[in-house]
């Protein structure tokens, strides 16, 4: 059984392990235990209350209860850029015309900005490649969805996501040989390492401050502004298939795009609801009388209504009225007992009603 | 306004690279009606006037040269220039200090009063009257300087080849305009460089993110202005701040004060020579001559003995100046760039 709980302080080496696997050149789980650890008291920290708003970092971990073991990571962040200033581009044009001289020439630009300071970001998900089957990646991701709808006043009214940009096998991005590199003589894949340990700030303090002329580039990084790299397609396609849009904002290094979102209009938040656990009856128990799990129904992300110990997992099953029938073995893993409140939404969008 | 023919044939062959003297007849004919105004007007502060003068050899009565002032750089409107910056990117944590070279958009020599229009007919240009025409200028600005800015600033044309296409113009201006820089010019009608200015990139450029020919292209000279600019060189303008937002071309800027002829010139009793050269000691040298008439004003190379303050010059030079015995002139040694003293006089 899969299952997303808050990361732990016990969980260190298995974070570290799994950091491990992720190889070099993620930024999102650099394998540092140091700056693991303080992720980590970062999110106990944000679970008990104790931080403030600009410090806090919800981050969850996808557990296989059979093992015990940490397959996935994924966080969401309170606030961005109250510590360390938060930058990215914005894409815009200028238009530069002259009626009398028949001259209309259409020019994009690349503002540097700290539109996004303030707000809540969804980050640092890895998911075992081992376990990149199934449901398990949609899991990881969208859990975060319900721990929003139900801590609303924890999050900024927009949610962002930042996507990795184009970058080659050799880790080479195109926009960053293009821009990056003549400000700062370091290869991609090191200022993306710094990225991921906390120091983009200082990184982006040697990037140029005024507006760019994006056709000032090279053909090939004005063809990558806005695009995602080809491995993080499906996290785009599902992100947009939650409400998510690009509006314009792309990273300072890759132009990755970062994709936004009001909290009411991300469907799975909109759309997620509460209902009162039902214990379902076992269908193997003979004459069962009660309700009773569909095993061949749709997939719902079920999530408790608790802050600390708070737990999402996939469901297959069917609201009956008020009521969510669990089995007895979920309704253990999620900690929950007939008549407590769980909220509910099905996996897929297209399974959803307007609720 | 005689000289409009003359002008008309100077501007057709130096077409490419001396903007101020566009090759056309009627835009010639103002530009001259305006000078001629220029002249005769009293002023107080500098304003819209602009000053042409003319070389012409005596000897044929032919106009060989020209060069001209403008009183105000972009009077009414302003004068555009790529200021030169060094942005400084530096990260104490990360321990790296970058410099960024960027061209910004600036309007720092409106105001200024321009040298322009300099031409020479290549059959003097190693003579030395290229200095009598670009430094007669500055005597005329010593003795009115109410008519000019105390500053001073020269653009100078940046690299092309033959059909007129520029490296720097390719890069920059070309993007938002979408035709070659002759195209452009032609499409503004002679209308000020503003007109078009205003359709240039309004942020900085940073230099780092241009093609290699184009970084190559700032503030370089086109080799067709060598003469004129090592002319300004010498008097002690300064060439690394500002270049010419088309095509990249250094734009050079001086204080008048503290330029070699102003600091060097005396305003002096005219005394004549008895006509023969025998009559100049051992301390006579070529000097720029000017008279003082805001008006008639005329300048030569002349051979000259400073006395107190008199100058002696042969009565042929004096003629050739209006000038009788008594009257004042403004007087400069030519120095050490100028040539033989002539025999002749202009």
């Amino acid at each position: 059984m899969m299952i997303i709980r808050p990361i732990a302080a016990a969980d260190i080496g298995a974070l570290f392990q799994l950091a491990l696997h992720a190889g070099v050149g993620l930024t999102t789980l650099p394998a540092n235990e140091e700056l693991l650890q303080a992720r980590i008291d970062a999110s106990l920290a944000s679970f008990a209350g104790t931080s403030e708003r600009a410090e806090q970092i919800f981050v969850f971990v996808l557990e296989d209860t059979a093992s015990h073991k940490i397959v996935g990571i994924c966080a969401i962040a309170a606030a961005v850029g109250l510590r360390q200033p938060w930058y990215s581009y914005r894409v815009g044009q200028v238009v530069h015309a002259s009626q009398e001289l028949g001259i209309f020439t259409q020019t994009p630009t690349l503002f540097l900005s700290n539109d996004h300071t303030g707000q809540s970001e969804l980050c640092s998900l890895f998911l075992d490649p081992n376990y990149r089957q199934g449901k398990n990646g949609s899991l990881l991701s969208k859990c975060r969805f319900l721990f929003i709808a139900q801590f609303r006043e924890r999050f900024s009214k927009k949610i962002i996501a930042e996507l990795r940009g184009v970058s080659d096998a050799e880790g080479k991005s195109p926009f960053w040989e293009s821009l990056g590199r003549h400000f700062f003589s370091m290869e991609f894949k090191d200022a993306d390492y710094l990225t991921g340990i906390g120091k983009k700030s200082f990184v982006a303090e040697l990037m140029p401050k005024h507006p760019l002329y994006s056709s000032f580039l090279t053909p090939a990084a004005q063809a990558v502004i806005g695009q995602t790299h080809e491995l993080t397609k499906p996290a785009l396609s599902m992100l947009e298939s939650e409400g998510f849009r690009f509006e314009g904002h792309v990273d300072i290094f890759d132009a990755g795009p970062a994709v936004e979102c009001d909290v009411e209009d991300i469907d799975a938040v909109a759309k997620s609801r509460l209902y009162k656990v039902a214990m379902a009856v076992p269908t193997t128990a003979p004459h069962a009388k009660g309700p009773t799990v569909d095993k061949a129904g749709i997939h719902y992300l079920v999530a408790n209504t608790w802050l600390t110990h708070f737990r999402v997992m996939l469901v297959r099953g069917e609201p009956a009225g008020e009521t969510f029938p669990l089995s007895a073995e979920d309704a253990q893993a999620l900690g929950v007992n007939a008549g407590d409140n769980v909220r509910v939404v099905t996996l897929s969008p297209k399974d959803r009603v307007a609720g | 306004m005689t000289d409009l023919p003359a002008i008309e044939r100077i501007a057709a062959v130096s077409a490419v690279g001396i903007t101020s003297l566009p090759p056309d007849r009627e835009k010639l004919y103002d530009k001259l009606r305006s000078s001629v105004h220029s002249f005769s007007s009293e002023v107080d502060v500098n304003g819209e006037e602009i000053y042409f003068f003319v070389l012409e050899n005596t000897a044929t009565g032919e106009i060989v040269g020209t060069s001209g002032v403008v009183a105000s750089a972009g009077f009414h409107d302003r004068f555009y220039s790529y200021r030169n910056e060094i942005i400084v990117h530096a990260s104490q944590e990360l321990k790296v200090s970058n410099k960024i070279h960027a061209l910004h958009l600036c309007h720092d020599l409106t105001g200024l009063s321009l040298l322009t229009s300099f031409y020479i007919d290549p059959a003097y240009e190693h003579t030395e009257w290229p200095q009598l025409l670009s430094r007669a200028r500055l005597l005329y600005m010593a003795e009115f300087p109410q008519r000019f800015a105390d500053k001073l600033a020269a653009e100078n044309p940046g690299l092309c080849d033959d059909e007129g296409h520029s490296p720097f113009w390719n890069a920059v201006g070309r993007r938002f305009f979408n035709m070659e820089y002759p195209q452009a010019e032609q499409l503004s009608g002679g209308r000020s460089k503003t007109f078009i200015a205003e359709l240039m990139p309004q942020y900085p450029i940073y230099v780092p993110l241009l093609p290699a020919e184009a970084q190559l292209a700032i503030g370089q000279l086109h080799p067709v202005a060598e003469l004129p600019f090592s002319i300004l060189l010498d008097e002690g303008f300064e060439a690394d701040t500002y270049v010419d937002i088309f095509d990249g071309g250094p734009t050079v800027e001086a204080r008048l004060q503290t330029l070699r002829t102003i600091q060097g010139n005396r305003r002096l009793q005219v005394k004549l020579s008895g006509g023969t050269e025998a009559e100049f000691d051992s301390s006579a040298a070529p000097y720029l001559v000017a008279n003082i008439a805001a008006d008639t004003f005329r300048a030569t190379i002349a051979n000259a003995c400073i006395e107190r303050n008199a100058i002696l010059i042969a009565p042929a030079v004096a003629a050739s100046l209006q000038l009788k015995p008594g009257d004042y002139v403004r007087a400069a040694p030519l120095g050490a760039s100028g040539h033989a003293a002539p025999g002749g006089t202009r």
